[in-house]
């Protein structure tokens, strides 16, 4: 029973969420416009999060996430300035986000700083190059080409299926994407089992032939990567590029991660309950909103529940 | 009743509450500014009086959340949304508001087709003020050091007018052009970029003056010049804004002779205006409404 009630805790707790909006706001929460807000609200979020979930389920951290999304930001607007075309920015904007990750890869695996650590360094290297490259301005305006910033404003539309008037965003599409690729790696691939079996045991793992270091390196890189493309997603959704914008993404998407793992079996990460985790931010987000909580209390609410639903999970474990 | 029954109908009488007034959101990165929670408080100030029902949103520096919350505020289905953020950053909710038929008023959030109206202080004219008054003081001769920001439009405006005002004066001579970092708050990087200038410069003499686009370059210049010993020099400071630390820098009667007071209250209280009039159904004409602005010496700082 309270096995089920550590799994299902959590959960339970996000279908309270709802329930409470779905009769507070009875007019505007639980409708389709809404929903699609959420989707689109969490997408970049969402990105960071699933590929965060990569690198935590060796039991590593990449605290550097939020300022290689805004460097990546900012390399795609100062080659749109330059005149260079949208798949250019694009591209070379998810280079620097694999290069960054296997970055922080090489100093985690192959030097073998504590992944707190070098990230913590890497983080404040992307932000300073971030910050280089921008010259500390914002970057906006008629140097990001409209089919760039129009990505984030676009979608299917939805008429089809009964939604008149209302389109599924391409921000949405792509943050599903990015999920279920990143869960067919982690639950379906030889490299994702891998990966959990690294986080179990790394010794172990050493010991049974596993190629430890490789793994690490590789997975950092998917992290980059993944922020990265959040970083495009921001840039594109606020038509402009600035050196400290995806800052905020780091912490919630840790937080995402964590109240995920309250859900799991054996506490390990699973991208599908990290997609939870951040569903949860959001809809909380989204919800004190509409009743209009102060935005302070909103914080101070979505840390207490971060810290209850671990602590739940982890007294009901040690109880079990 | 029971304690369940007692809370189940608290909770039923609590979704059942329905909001008669009209509501407004203000949304805003930038509620930690001083100068916003002026515009904030006279709005609220006036929008009490008017009987709204106001929701202030903070999304603490991100933009991306302020584009969220303007969403979230249409879907609320709000009355007015009132932004104090760059409107071309949050064009994708501006278009979701405007979509929905809600009027979106700038409060100082600059021009867009998609704002209903911006209300503000007249960059251009205030600029000019405070680089004539530095032009006359200096009597149209010396080295001058300008603090700019040209990444944030309404601060770049402010800078363009004070070039064009030193640059008709063909003996002032503009001996740097800086822009501080402010993400300290813009103080401490201003005066060691100052500081830096004055090791250059040493003569006495050599620096005329300083003119800041905002205040805080404009203390952090202060600061240098005093701890270098070089405030006996003459050197002419000027800010803009008018923040309290400002006035009684310039209240002392040192080295920072003059800023520009905007009423950060009015701009409030008028957004509040503009808004009840569009709420009401009246078209406005003029997209950007100017709200007066004052030149601030020693002889009016603790006013």
């Amino acid at each position: 029973m309270i096995e089920k009630l550590r799994h299902s805790g959590t959960l339970l707790g996000f279908a309270a969420i709802i329930i409470f909006f779905a009769l507070r706001l009875p007019d505007t929460f639980l409708t389709a416009r809404n929903l699609i807000n959420i989707s689109q609200q969490l997408s970049m979020l969402t990105v960071v999060a699933a590929t965060m979930t990569i690198v935590m389920v060796m039991n590593d951290f990449d605290l550097s996430v939020g300022s290689m999304a805004s460097l990546a930001g900012i390399v795609a607007a100062v080659l749109f300035s330059m005149g260079y075309p949208v798949w250019v920015g694009i591209l070379a904007a998810l280079a620097v986000g694999l290069l960054g990750g296997f970055f922080n890869g090489f100093l985690v695996s192959v030097v073998g700083i504590l992944p707190f650590v070098a990230t913590l360094g890497t983080l404040t290297i992307f932000s300073g190059m971030a910050f280089l490259a921008s010259g500390g301005k914002t970057i906006y305006g008629r140097d990001i080409p409209a089919g760039f910033s129009g990505f984030a404003r676009a979608g299917i539309p939805l008429d089809s299926i009964g939604f008149s008037g209302l389109k599924l965003p391409y921000l949405s599409i792509t943050a599903i994407c990015v999920v279920a690729l990143v869960w067919f790696v982690l639950e379906h691939t030889t490299f994702g089992r891998r990966l959990y079996a690294i986080g179990g045991n790394m010794e172990a793992a050493h010991l049974a032939g596993i190629r430890v270091k490789k793994l690490r390196l590789l997975a950092f890189g998917l992290t980059g990567i993944g922020a990265a493309a959040a970083g495009l997603m921001y840039a594109s959704r606020v038509a402009s590029a600035n050196p400290t914008q995806g800052s905020g993404l780091m912490l919630d998407a840790i937080a995402a991660v964590f109240l995920g793992m309250t859900m799991s079996q054996q506490g390990e990460p699973r991208v599908l309950f990290t997609l939870i985790g951040v569903l949860m931010l959001g809809v909380l987000d989204n919800g004190l909103t509409q009743i209009k909580v102060d935005s302070y209390v909103r914080e101070i609410l979505v840390g207490v529940i971060v810290i209850l639903a671990v602590a739940i999970a982890t007294i009901s474990k040690r109880k079990s | 009743m029971n304690k369940f029954q007692f809370y189940f109908a608290a909770a039923i009488a609590f979704c059942a509450t329905s909001i008669q007034a009209e509501t407004v959101t203000v949304i805003t990165p930038y509620l930690a500014q001083p100068g916003t929670q002026m515009y904030v408080e006279g709005f609220e100030k006036e929008a009490k009086a008017k009987g709204w029902d106001v929701n202030v949103v903070d999304t603490a520096g991100d933009v991306a959340a302020a584009i969220s919350r303007i969403e979230d505020a249409t879907t609320q289905k709000v009355d007015a949304i009132v932004i104090n953020v760059d409107p071309a950053q949050v064009a994708a909710g501006l278009q979701t508001a405007h979509d929905a038929n809600i009027p979106v008023v700038g409060m100082d959030a600059g021009s867009d087709p998609l704002l209903a109206a911006n209300v503000t202080s007249n960059g251009y004219a205030m600029a000019a003020e405070t680089a004539v008054y530095v032009a006359n003081r200096i009597e149209g001769k010396g080295k001058v050091v300008m603090f700019v920001f040209d990444a944030f439009p309404p601060v770049q405006v402010r800078g363009v007018i004070a070039d064009a005002v030193f640059g008709n004066f063909p003996d002032i001579e503009v001996l740097d052009r800086i822009t501080p970092d402010v993400s300290d708050g813009g103080i401490a990087d201003s005066r060691a970029k100052m500081e830096a200038i004055l090791a250059a410069n040493p003569e006495p003499g050599s620096i005329a003056a300083v003119w800041a686009a905002w205040d805080q370059p404009a203390l952090g210049a202060l600061q240098a010049i005093e701890d270098a010993g070089r405030g006996g020099e003459g050197i002419v400071i000027v800010g803009m804004d008018a923040n309290p630390q400002a006035r009684a820098a310039i209240a002392s009667g040192g080295n920072f002779e003059a800023s520009m007071a905007q009423d950060f209250q009015a701009i409030g209280s008028t957004t509040a205006d503009v808004v009840g009039r569009l709420i009401a159904g009246k078209k406005i004409r003029a997209k950007v409404i100017y709200v007066p602005t004052k030149l601030i010496t020693s002889a009016n700082a603790t006013e």
